[in-house]
C-alpha cells in the first residue's frame, strides 16, 4: 500500500463524508428538533438523483440539468411536508415508522414506473470528466474533487443559516421550547416545513452527487438512509456541528476500512477468504464504531444542550 | 388443571388471537378440498412471520423497547439448524435447542448492553449489533457466505416432515405454544412490571424493582421466540442466507406488529396475515385493474400502510375491535 493510494482513498472517504453530512444534516434536525422519525428520508436522495439526470437528458446540460433540479427537490420536500407529514407529528413515533416506509415503499415504485426498474448512468461533461494532480504525479478525478468542495460549502452554509441568521435562531429557538417560541409570533408551523424543505433539498444535491459516481436506481436511499441514522447517532441526534464530525469519520473509517482490511487479513489468511471477508468486516466496522462511541458517550459525540 | 383454566380464560379474552389460531387448524382442510396447495405454503409463511413478530411484540408493544435487530435472531435460530447439519447433526429437536440457547445467550449479552440506552439510540445500537450479525454471516465463506447454505428438512422423530401437512402443523403447534406462553406470562407478574415500566420506569423503580432486570428478561425471551420461528423457517425453506438477518427484516417484523395493532397479543399475527395476503392479493388486483401496472403494487401498498395510520388507530386489530363494539 503505496502513500499516494492512501491518500487517494482518504479523498474518497472525505467524499463519502460529506455526501452523508449532506443527508444526515436535514435528518438530525427533523429527528432532533422535529422529533419526527423519517424514514422517507433516503427518497429524498433518490428524487434529487432523478431529477438531475432526467433534467440534464432534458436540457443536454449537466450544469443547467442540476440547477433546475435543486428547486425540485425542495418543493418535493415542502410538498410532502404539507400533504402528509404535518398530521404526523403528534403521533408516537411508531406510527412515524408505519407512515414513513409507506413513503418508501410509493416512491420507490413511483420512480420504477416512471424511469423503469433498470440503473440509470449518467455520464459527466467533459470539463468535470477530467483528471487533476493534488500532489505531484497524484492525478485525482475531478468531479470526486468538486463533490468534497460542493459538500464542504454546503457545510459551511447550513452552519452559517442555523448559527448566524434570523431563520437558524427561530429553528434554534423552537427547538428549544416550541410553545414559547410561537408565543412570541414565531410562525412556527412554517418553520418546520422549511426545515423540511431544507433538508430534503440537501438530500437531493447529496443524490445529484451520487448520481454520476454511483447506479441511480429505485431503492437507492435506503443504504445511504441507514448510513446517516448512524452518522447522526454518532453526532448526537439533533446537532449539526456533530453530524459534520460523525459523517466524516464514518466516511473515512468506512473507505478506508473497505481497502485496509482484506490488505490486512491477507497477513493471517488465504488471499480468496480474505477477499470473501474482508468487506464483510469492513462494513461491519461503522457498526462497531457507533457502538464503541454509545458505550463512552451514550448520548454521542456532542449531545445537544438543553 | 389450573393451567388450562388460565389458558381457557385467555383464550376466551383474547377472542380474536383463538379465532385465528382455530383458522390456521382448519385451513388445511379448505386447501385440501379446494386443491391448492401453495396456499398451505403461503400459511406457513405467514405462520412463522407472526411467531417472530410476536416475539418483538414481547419487548417492543409490552416493554416499549424499539428493537431494530430482530430479525437477526430469526436469522441465528435459522442458522442454528444449517450449521448443526453441516456438522453432521440431523436431529430437529436438538436443532430446537441448539438455537433457543443461542439466541438466549445473544439476546443476553445484546440486551444487556443495548438497555443502557433508550429511545432513538436504543433502536440504533440494537440495529447495529443486527448488522454485525448479518456482515458476519456474510464473511462465514464455510457456511456459504453471501449465497447462504442450503438444509435438509429437518429429522424430528417420530414425526416424519416429509409426510403432507407435518410440517405445517408442526409451525401451527409451535405458534400455538408461543401464543398460549405469551399469553400466560404476560397476564404474570412479570407481564404486569414490564407494561408498567414502558409507562413509567423511575416509579417502577421507586417501588423497589430493578427494572433492568425486567428489561433484559423480556429481551431474551423474545430473542428465543424468534429463535424458535427462525428453526421452522428453516425447515420451511430448506435454505437460509444473510438475507434473513438484514435490516429491511427487523423493519418488516416492526411494520408487521404496527400494521396489526402493537402492544396485543393478536395483533402481530393479524398484521402477518393482512402483510403477506396484501403482498399476494395486490399485484392480482392490480392484474384486473392495470394489467400494465400488475408489478408494480408497491404503489397501493405504500399509501395502505400510511391509510391505516391516519384512519385506523390501533391497527388493524383496533379497528376489529371497534367494529366488533368493544368485544
Amino acid at each position: 500500500m503505496t502513500f499516494i493510494l492512501l491518500l487517494e482513498q482518504i479523498f474518497n472517504g472525505l467524499q463519502l463524508g460529506v455526501t452523508l453530512f449532506l443527508i444526515a444534516a436535514g435528518l438530525t434536525l427533523i429527528l432532533g428538533i422535529m422529533d419526527f422519525v423519517f424514514l422517507a428520508h433516503g427518497a429524498q436522495v433518490m428524487i434529487g438523483a432523478y431529477a438531475a439526470a432526467s433534467l440534464t437528458a432534458l436540457t443536454g446540460n449537466f450544469y443547467l440539468g442540476i440547477l433546475l433540479a435543486i428547486p425540485v427537490t425542495f418543493a418535493s420536500g415542502y410538498l410532502l411536508e404539507y400533504l402528509l407529514i404535518r398530521h404526523l407529528y403528534r403521533r408516537n413515533h411508531m406510527d412515524q415508522v408505519l407512515a414513513t416506509f409507506g413513503l418508501i415503499l410509493f416512491f420507490n415504485e413511483l420512480i420504477r414506473i416512471g424511469f423503469g426498474p433498470a440503473a440509470l448512468f449518467s455520464s459527466l461533461p467533459p470539463s468535470l470528466s477530467g483528471f487533476v494532480n493534488i500532489l505531484p504525479e497524484t492525478p485525482y478525478p475531478v468531479f470526486r474533487l468538486l463533490v468534497i468542495a460542493v459538500g464542504l460549502a454546503c457545510a459551511l452554509g447550513i452552519h452559517l443559516l442555523v448559527a448566524r441568521t434570523k431563520i437558524g435562531a427561530m429553528v434554534r429557538a423552537g427547538a428549544n421550547n416550541e410553545t414559547m417560541t410561537a408565543a412570541l409570533g414565531v410562525n412556527i408551523r412554517m418553520l418546520r416545513r422549511l426545515v423540511f424543505a431544507a433538508g430534503a433539498c440537501f438530500a437531493g444535491i447529496a443524490g445529484m452527487m451520487l448520481g454520476p459516481l454511483t447506479a441511480v436506481e429505485p431503492g437507492m436511499g435506503e443504504p445511504l438512509l441507514i448510513l446517516s441514522l448512524v452518522v447522526i447517532i454518532i453526532g448526537g441526534i439533533g446537532s449539526v456541528r456533530g453530524a459534520f464530525v460523525a459523517a466524516i469519520l464514518i466516511g473515512v473509517v468506512d473507505t478506508l476500512g473497505r481497502v485496509l482490511l482484506p490488505v490486512i487479513l491477507r497477513g493471517f489468511m488465504g488471499q480468496a477468504a480474505a477477499d470473501g471477508a474482508g468487506p464483510a468486516l469492513a462494513s461491519m466496522m461503522v457498526y462497531i464504531l457507533m457502538s464503541l462511541v454509545l458505550v463512552v458517550r451514550p448520548s454521542g459525540l456532542f449531545p445537544p444542550k438543553g | 388443571m389450573e393451567l388450562l383454566r388460565i389458558l381457557g380464560e385467555g383464550l376466551a379474552r383474547n377472542r380474536l388471537l383463538a379465532v385465528i389460531l382455530a383458522g390456521f387448524a382448519l385451513f388445511p382442510i379448505y386447501t385440501g378440498i379446494a386443491d391448492l396447495p401453495f396456499w398451505n405454503d403461503l400459511a406457513m409463511r405467514i405462520m412463522i412471520l407472526g411467531m417472530a413478530a410476536m416475539g418483538l411484540n414481547l419487548v417492543l408493544g409490552y416493554g416499549g423497547m424499539v428493537s431494530f435487530g430482530h430479525a437477526a435472531f430469526v436469522g441465528i435460530g435459522a442458522y442454528a439448524v444449517g450449521i448443526s447439519q453441516f456438522y453432521g447433526l440431523d436431529n430437529g429437536w436438538i436443532h430446537v435447542l441448539i438455537s433457543l440457547f443461542a439466541c438466549g445467550v445473544l439476546g443476553l449479552v445484546i440486551g444487556f448492553l443495548s438497555l443502557r440506552t433508550t429511545g432513538i439510540y436504543f433502536i440504533m445500537i440494537t440495529l447495529a449489533f443486527a448488522q454485525m450479525l448479518y456482515f458476519l454471516f456474510v464473511s462465514l465463506e464455510q457456511f456459504g457466505g453471501d449465497d447462504g447454505m442450503s438444509i435438509d428438512r429437518a429429522d424430528f422423530m417420530p414425526i416424519d416432515l416429509w409426510e403432507p401437512l407435518r410440517l405445517y402443523y408442526l409451525i401451527w403447534v409451535a405458534l400455538l405454544l408461543t401464543s398460549l406462553f405469551l399469553m400466560v406470562i404476560v397476564r404474570s407478574r412479570f407481564g404486569v412490571v414490564l407494561e408498567a415500566i414502558r409507562s413509567n420506569e423511575s416509579r417502577v423503580e421507586a417501588m423497589g424493582l430493578v427494572p433492568l432486570r425486567f428489561k433484559i428478561t423480556g429481551y431474551v425471551i423474545s430473542a428465543m421466540i424468534c429463535g424458535l420461528a427462525g428453526t421452522m423457517f428453516a425447515s420451511w425453506q430448506e435454505y437460509v442466507s444473510p438475507d434473513i438477518m438484514h435490516w429491511t427484516r427487523s423493519g418488516e417484523l416492526m411494520i408487521i406488529i404496527i400494521l396489526g395493532g402493537i402492544g396485543t397479543l393478536a395483533g402481530p399475527l393479524l398484521g402477518a396475515v393482512a402483510f403477506l395476503l396484501l403482498e399476494e392479493w395486490l399485484p392480482e388486483l392490480m392484474l384486473l385493474v392495470a394489467p400494465a401496472y400488475a408489478e408494480n403494487w408497491m404503489i397501493i401498498f405504500g399509501p395502505v400502510l400510511i391509510a391505516v395510520v391516519l384512519f385506523a388507530r390501533g391497527g388493524l386489530g383496533g379497528l376489529i375491535r371497534r367494529i366488533a363494539g368493544g368485544g
